[in-house]
């Protein structure tokens, strides 16, 4: 039987909450994501990844850098947690130090740095968060870069999200933009895009539950090849993305 | 400062099952002589098989020291760590007399430990330069190391990985190979990498991985308090000679800027005959443009 108007139509708190974390995690907030290929067009460029490769490298991606970004988005939110209500910025800065120096190409790392700026500013004009206003004053001070997933992991907590949900978020937001980029590079269309997408789930699903066992110090990430792209990017003659 | 190394190997040990066979450290330590302006060897303590039989000096007053393992490489329950500490003004170069074999793990045996511990002193600069590492098929090795640099330091730092015994058709057959390398500069992080790759369970020609290439390897060129400019016009000058060293299918070469005080290249190959040679050109380059001075290729003992 069909709930009547005031029977389960408009429901609990969370379900608020997931509407919220659906838009901050929508790869069209404008942010600025769809501007970078994290060195997916150099490796397109010199014709290394082909569209028939794209779903196992993006499996790759999401088991190295996939699994270290929701390790950052998780050790992030649980700083909120932990330093309910007085939030101290020290571990905020070690988390985002510490994704700069595993970020060995500068032009992926300052990607990561702009689109996690400009993420903590945007949560900022939607509600009036001191953990986010501090912990922006503190990475101005400690002149440490804001990087996505951790920015990300800090709003989803200062918003009271769902830990892992929101890592889930963030991991299909990261993965959406690389196959947004993948379509803008590579000969694929639109239903081939969207299933490729479709199919990487548990995928996501896989690095989100093996990033709630290890810790920033212990998470391994080996993507030489992709470093390579990254870095060699800014010697492409014809770009089409900033990284 | 003894005691902190085998703290750290210790760390390395926790969680790690099986028995230890041979626990070793080699602790260097390095002064400037005040007269002479020369580096020398001030202490050191040598456990077997680790062993340096003397250093050399250099002909613009480098200590150069070859580290050697008289077991001839890496074996299944060995727990080793080296330690080396920089003095002031110091300037260091440490290199191995040929490729570092890691011998594959017997059953009983706890995996092959390696903790390395450096410390730059202020306006020091250490070379570390040695020959690739090659895990043997049934090789199961966990290396940390920490680098720490001190203001004005300066660090030349490669590392090189084989797929495994390539001569004989032996490409990824090891178990386990875990390499987590840290530097800081002045107590800040500037780069960090941690590998760990398990062939049997994971898909390492993956173009998420290492692709079509066989060998990998990591550079770190450092000299803290230069600012980010000069490392941009670094990266753009390397970048030159990384665009000449490439052969797309058999050798890349990148270069970047770290957040701070240095520049990381990388380096895939198909054969491990060319990465050497490429990481001496940028080497000397390096060296020319940050110190002003020319680099002197360590002499092998073989």
């Amino acid at each position: 039987m069909k709930p009547g108007p005031n029977q389960n139509c408009f429901s609990a708190p969370g379900d608020l909450a997931y509407l919220q974390l659906l838009h901050l995690a929508d790869s069209a907030l404008p942010i600025g994501a769809l501007a970078h290929s994290f060195g997916l067009e150099s490796l397109v460029s010199a014709e290394i990844l082909t569209a028939g490769e794209l779903p196992d490298f993006l499996h790759g991606y999401l088991q190295e850098a996939g699994i270290l970004e929701a390790v950052a988005c998780r050790e992030a939110f649980q700083i909120v947690e932990a330093q309910r209500p007085d939030f101290s910025g020290t571990r905020w800065i070690e988390i985002n130090d510490c994704l700069s120096a595993l970020k060995p190409a500068r032009e992926s790392r300052a990607a990561s740095a702009v689109l996690g700026r400009n993420f903590l500013q945007a949560a900022l004009l939607l509600g009036d968060f001191t953990v986010l206003r501090e912990a922006r004053e503190a990475s101005l001070q400690a002149t440490s870069l804001i990087h996505h997933a951790a920015a990300f992991g800090l709003v989803s907590a200062a918003f009271a999200f769902d830990e892992t949900r929101a890592v889930l978020a963030y991991l299909h937001q990261m993965t959406a933009s690389l196959v947004s980029a993948c379509q803008r590079l590579l000969p694929i269309g639109q239903t081939e895009t969207t299933r490729i997408l479709w199919n990487l789930k548990p995928a996501i699903v896989e690095a989100s539950i093996l990033s709630a066992s290890c810790t920033l110090d212990e998470v391994s990430c080996f993507m030489p090849l992709l470093d390579w792209g990254a870095m060699e990017h800014p010697a492409l003659a014809t770009r089409l993305f900033i990284s | 400062m003894t005691a902190t190394a085998r703290e750290g190997l210790r760390e390395i040990e926790r969680g790690i099952p099986g028995v230890s066979r041979v626990r070793a450290l080699l602790r260097l330590d390095f002064s400037r002589d005040s007269n002479t302006g020369n580096t020398f060897l001030a202490g050191s303590l040598q456990e077997p098989p680790l062993k340096v039989v003397r250093a050399f000096t250099l002909q613009d007053g480098t200590a150069l020291a070859h580290l050697h393992n008289v077991s001839g490489g890496l074996l299944g329950g060995d727990c080793l760590a080296l330690q080396v500490n920089l003095g002031c003004r110091t300037s260091v170069q440490l290199t191995t007399t040929g490729a570092t074999r890691i011998y594959r793990r017997r059953g009983e045996f706890s995996p092959t430990t390696q903790g390395n511990q450096v410390a730059v002193g202020e306006d020091a600069l250490l070379e570390y330069l040695p020959d690739a590492s090659i895990p043997f098929a049934g090789a199961h090795f966990v290396q940390r190391t920490s680098i720490a640099l001190a203001a004005g330091a300066g660090l030349f730092w490669w590392e090189i990985l084989a797929p495994g015994r390539e001569a004989r058709g032996e490409l990824f057959e090891y178990e386990h190979f875990a390499m987590r390398t840290c530097v800081t500069a002045l107590g800040r992080k500037i780069a960090a990498e941690n590998i760990c790759l398990r062939p049997a369970s994971q898909e390492v020609s993956s173009l998420a991985r290492l692709g079509p290439y066989l060998y990998s390897a990591t550079f770190y060129i450092c000299c803290v308090g230069l600012d980010a400019s000069y490392w941009r016009t670094a990266e753009d000058r390397v970048r030159d000679l990384t665009g000449s060293l490439s052969r797309p299918g058999e050798i890349l070469w990148g270069v970047s800027s770290l957040v701070a005080h240095g520049l990381v290249v990388r380096c895939l190959a198909r054969h491990g005959r060319d990465v050497l040679p490429g990481l001496h050109t940028i080497w000397r380059a390096a060296k020319l443009h940050v110190y002003g001075r020319e680099a002197i290729p360590p002499r092998k003992v073989n």
